[in-house]
């Protein structure tokens, strides 16, 4: 009842939000049902606190306005002024101390290693065998299971956080710091970097696409292939384009020439389902678009805008992209 | 006459310093104690992460601290005399009344130390990860 009329309350607050995709008020998580609560707890208790000490203050001086015996005063004062905030402080923090340990343990499940850069994200999921699966900008998560994220930064700090899922964490270069998962709901929910790191910190975000466990094998086995190569024509004189234009210089397309470090791995970049750290589609044209404006999409971007190239080449080339499903 | 009034002063201000240095030990006991928690918690936590003998250790340090803290509460609260003679505020500028004002304000230090301790110690108790 009182989640409804709080849920309530936050959709008519923030309508932009659609459905509640990045939002703790649609919390589809262990921890952000933890969370979730917690804040309800805390929300109503400091709700009930302000009606006392309201209304105790309204009584003395407009109801009952009265000197009051030395005892009932010395009783206010010690009880109403030491006990009672030192108790029901204490309460809360032996409530809600314990609940954050959850979030922060490793989990019996996989570990995903992100590290913020400016201003997108590496992701690298982590084998039984020790062995590191690369993506980028997305991070897929199997339903039902507590997945470990270690996260880290270059840099500069940043700050992970998808609230449909759980809390947040600072990101800090040379410290990992931890968070886990446990979803509870296949959907796909926004994250946003929540820490000021840069030009373009408002423009890193990053879709969390939470799967069937088997789905999710599935998808980190084709994950973990080399890119499947050109499949058409036009795929195949984007590749030429991207190898002329030295892409590979900063991308690394597995299982082709292109090994670079700087940016993101675009080994399947085709089947994700955002381009550049959540703020475009994945449609031939979103491709076109960042190629050819990349600085004025990502104010201070370190890839450079590829205006120079002719629109033939740049249909080319997002025909190249979208193909490395 | 003058003479008199500052050798009284004198003595009575003697017999009030030990009062006086009395009234820091319990906000210093507190301040040991949140440096030793954090330090410590610091300390194992970039080593080995053993955190179980840091709980106990923080468990013990927080029950001495405790203890010596409650000691010195019940000694200022003697020396500030509420009980019998019901006087909250000691505002006479007498030595009597000097004496009873440093037990009232120890006291109430002892108190804030007690819950200062307490709550310092919270997280180590309940919280058992590092991360
Ligand atoms: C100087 C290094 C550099 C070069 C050269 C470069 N890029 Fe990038 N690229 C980056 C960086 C850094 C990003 C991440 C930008 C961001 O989102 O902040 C990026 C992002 C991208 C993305 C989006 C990736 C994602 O995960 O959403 C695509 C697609 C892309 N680049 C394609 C290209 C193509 C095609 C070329 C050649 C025409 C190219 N890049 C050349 C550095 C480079
Ligand atoms: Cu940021």
């Amino acid at each position: 009842m009182l989640r409804t009329l709080v849920a309530l309350a936050g959709v008519l607050l923030l309508p932009a939000c659609g459905e509640g995709r990045q939002s703790v008020l649609n919390p589809s998580g262990r921890d952000a049902l933890l969370l979730y609560d917690l804040a309800l707890v805390m929300f109503v208790g400091a709700l009930v606190l302000w009606l006392l000490v309201g209304g105790l203050f309204v009584y003395v001086t407009r109801i009952n306005p009265r000197e009051m015996s030395r005892g009932l005063a010395e009783g206010l004062i010690v009880g109403g002024g030491v006990l009672f905030p030192v108790v029901l402080l204490g309460g809360l923090l032996v409530y809600s101390l314990p609940l954050m340990q959850a979030p922060r343990e490793a989990g019996e499940g996989m570990r995903v290693h992100i590290t913020a850069e400016q201003w997108w994200w590496r992701v690298e999921y982590e084998l039984p065998d020790g062995s590191r699966v690369t993506s980028a900008n997305e991070l897929r998560l199997p339903v039902g299971q507590r997945t470990g994220l270690v996260l880290n930064a270059h840099r500069v700090i940043h700050a992970f956080w998808v609230p449909a899922l759980g809390g947040k964490a600072d990101m800090i270069p040379g410290r990992e710091t931890y968070l886990s998962f446990l979803p509870e709901s296949a959907g796909t929910y926004r994250g946003q970097c929540a820490e000021f790191c840069g030009a373009s910190h408002a423009l890193m975000a990053f879709e969390t696409v939470v799967m069937e466990p088997e789905d999710f094998e599935a998808w980190l086995a084709a994950e973990a292939r080399d890119a499947t190569p050109p499949q058409t024509q036009e795929a195949t004189r984007g590749a030429q384009v991207f190898a002329r234009e030295g892409c590979g210089s900063c991308h690394t397309v597995r299982g082709t020439q292109a090994v670079g470090q700087v940016g993101p791995d675009l080994t399947h970049m085709g089947s994700r389902v955002s381009l550049g750290a959540g703020i475009l589609g994945v449609t031939p044209p979103d491709f076109a678009n960042w190629i050819a404006h990349t600085e004025t999409l990502k104010p201070e971007v370190a890839m450079p805008s590829y205006d120079h190239l002719s629109p033939d080449d740049l249909t080319a080339l997002a025909a190249y992209l979208g193909g490395l499903q | 006459m003058t003479e008199i009034t500052e050798n009284e002063d004198a003595h009575e201000f003697r017999s009030e310093a030990v009062s006086l240095w009395r009234i820091t030990f319990a906000p210093l006991i507190w301040a040991v104690h949140f440096a030793a928690c954090y330090g410590a918690t610091a300390l194992v936590c970039a080593k080995d992460g053993a955190v179980d003998g840091l709980r106990l250790g923080i468990g013990i340090g927080t029950g001495v601290a405790l203890v010596a803290i409650v000691w010195l509460g019940w000694q200022a609260w003697q020396q500030w005399d509420l009980v019998r003679d019901r006087d909250w505020e000691n505002d006479q500028g007498t030595g009597e009344d000097r004496h009873q004002f440093l037990g009232h304000a120890a006291f109430l230090l002892a108190v804030i130390s007690f819950i200062g301790v307490s709550y310092v110690a919270l997280p180590a108790l309940l919280i058992g990860t590092c991360r």
